[in-house]
């Protein structure tokens, strides 16, 4: 794990954070009314982290924000890839679905928001949907185009062994298709982050996209920082688990590859 | 059972767009346990001739059928070994070979039964728990047969199956189907570019004509087997050093080269 590379990486991250001492503390090239010295970036870690901020401690915050992502993310998976799967594998439903689906996807998930803080309120169910509508598209995409690279050959073959319908989508076409999947698991990952935090900065109770809106009207760099660094590594550690169960399920595909 | 009927068989592709015709009026006869072999140039039709009996395929006019039923859909009475082999590569060896017998709903005592037996005659035993990227070609090629030949399939066809593996373990392909054929004999439907391997493997050889593919002439292979005994060798450089051998495979060398184009492509 911790070879050369993993050095080089430690390095510069070394390196970046001397930086940020450098410009902020030692030399004050940077006013301390723009962006936080690592001192003050402490001190407001430690302020939401003990006595709470924008109504509630750091925890709560990241747990509720956490809990909209994977329950958002979870939806569109579960949504958009049979979807993409079906797509790919029926003309027909390709030629039914498709239009509808050129016809929304140029709208930029973002801005759903407003109509969806109209219909549902400032609850969860308003965001989950967003990010549902943002995580979707990806998941859709890349399992149709999954299903559309299979080889030929592979298909015939499981037909010619009498491969049941069901048997057949389980246990040859998903397979065949899932380094794909994950691929669009992987964006859709992405875009659940990105939405989830800007559907709480506009309307939110609680949540680290609430404590960055917070933070701005009361002009706090240092919290800002803290939200910011705090939705880094949750979506860091999502990422991560999310390429866990990748390598596990793909075992075959990655011992293929080297 | 297990016979193969071809019945003026000609297959258009692309209709609707101007059409390129592929085959012309196939007549073609496979009896029950016999063993076919169809050569011809690149480009013939021999592909699409295996592709409709597989029922992957439907002709454009005349009948397909296998024991003088119509094929209209692919199943596992007529098992097919792919030149690029096409297993599974997120199942084992095992599961690759098993999922025919499942789709059959037979009880899993007599599916291991049967696993074992094959992987036995594949000499496949000690990779049954690997997964195919981890065995050569030649290996893969023996998963791909066994997975065909547990279903104790009708007809078996094969496109090419050896097209993809290196000269020697091709020679101990061709020696290992011949064994096979002896062990348990089936309808078998082969295609081939090459002219030697026909000859050892097949009955009858079937030399097809350029595009629009017609069959221009069948070789009875088996006759001529009996005859000269070949079968008293075990290795096949010595079958193919026979002079009846050497015949019959000018024979069809001379009949192919006719069909070649100007430049003898
Ligand atoms: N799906 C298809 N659509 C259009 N044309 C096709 C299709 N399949 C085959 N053909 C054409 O039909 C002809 C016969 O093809 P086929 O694959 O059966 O030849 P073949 O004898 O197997 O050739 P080879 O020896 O190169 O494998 C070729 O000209 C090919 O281009
Ligand atoms: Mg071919």
């Amino acid at each position: 794990m911790m070879g050369r590379k993993g050095l080089a990486s430690l390095t510069s991250v070394a390196a970046a954070l001397l930086l940020w001492f450098v410009v902020t503390t030692l030399t004050g090239l940077v006013s301390p009314g723009r962006f936080p010295s690592p001192a003050e970036f402490w001190q407001s870690l430690v302020q939401i982290a003990t006595r709470g901020y924008a109504g509630a401690p750091l925890l709560a915050h990241a747990v509720q924000s956490l809990k909209l992502v994977l329950l958002g993310f979870a939806v569109a998976v579960a949504t958009g890839v049979p979807l993409g799967l079906w797509m790919g594998w029926s003309r027909r439903a390709e030629a039914a679905i498709n239009p509808v689906f050129l016809l929304i996807r140029p709208i930029p998930p973002l801005a759903w928001i407003p109509l969806a803080i109209l219909w549902l309120g400032l609850g969860d169910a308003a965001k989950i949907m967003v990010i549902w509508f943002a995580a979707f598209v990806p998941s859709v995409i890349n399992a149709f185009a999954g299903v559309r690279a299979i080889d030929r050959p592979m298909i015939e073959a499981a037909r010619m062994l009498g491969t049941p319908r069901w048997r057949l989508v389980r246990e040859v076409i998903a397979p065949a298709a899932s380094p794909m999947i994950f691929t669009g698991l992987r964006l859709s990952l992405q875009a659940s982050w990105t939405t989830l935090v800007a559907a709480e900065l506009v309307g939110a109770l609680l949540g680290i996209g609430f404590v960055l809106n917070v933070a701005q009207q009361d002009i706090y760099p240092g919290m800002i920082l803290v939200g910011m660094v705090t939705v880094g590594l949750l979506g860091w550690a999502t990422t991560w688990l999310l390429a866990m169960a990748e390598q596990r399920a793909l075992a075959w595909n990655m011992a293929a590859r080297d | 059972m297990g016979s193969i009927r071809f019945d003026k068989v000609d297959k258009v592709f692309g209709p609707l767009t101007g059409g390129v015709k592929a085959l012309d009026s196939i007549d073609l006869e496979i009896a029950e346990k016999e063993f076919v072999a169809i050569v011809g140039p690149s480009g013939c039709g021999k592909t699409t001739c295996l592709r409709m009996v597989a029922g992957f395929e439907a002709p454009s006019a005349g009948v397909v059928s296998v024991n003088g039923k119509k094929v209209t859909a692919p199943g596992p009475d007529r098992a097919v070994v792919f030149q690029q082999f096409a297993l599974f590569p997120w199942k084992t060896v095992r599961e690759n070979i098993d999922l025919g017998l499942r789709n059959k709903g037979l009880a899993k005592s007599e599916r291991d039964e049967r696993i074992a037996s094959a992987l036995r005659l594949m000499n496949l035993e000690s990779h049954a728990d690997a997964f195919p990227h981890q065995l050569s070609g030649g290996m893969q090629q023996r998963v791909a047969i066994a997975r065909a030949y547990v279903l104790d399939p009708e007809v078996l066809l094969m496109d090419e199956p050896f097209g993809a593996l290196d000269a020697q373990t091709r020679v101990v392909m061709q020696e290992e189907l011949v064994r096979l054929a002896r062990v348990n004999p089936r309808t078998v439907l082969f295609i081939t570019h090459a002219v030697e391997e026909a000859v050892y493997l097949a009955d009858r050889v079937a030399v097809m004509t350029r595009r629009p593919g017609r069959i221009k002439e069948i070789l009875d292979i088996r006759s001529v087997r009996e005859a000269e005994n070949w079968d008293r060798h075990q290795k096949i450089e010595d079958v193919m050093d026979l002079e009846s051998f050497v015949h019959l495979r000018t024979q069809i060398w001379k009949s192919l080269r006719e069909e070649k184009g100007p430049l003898g492509v």
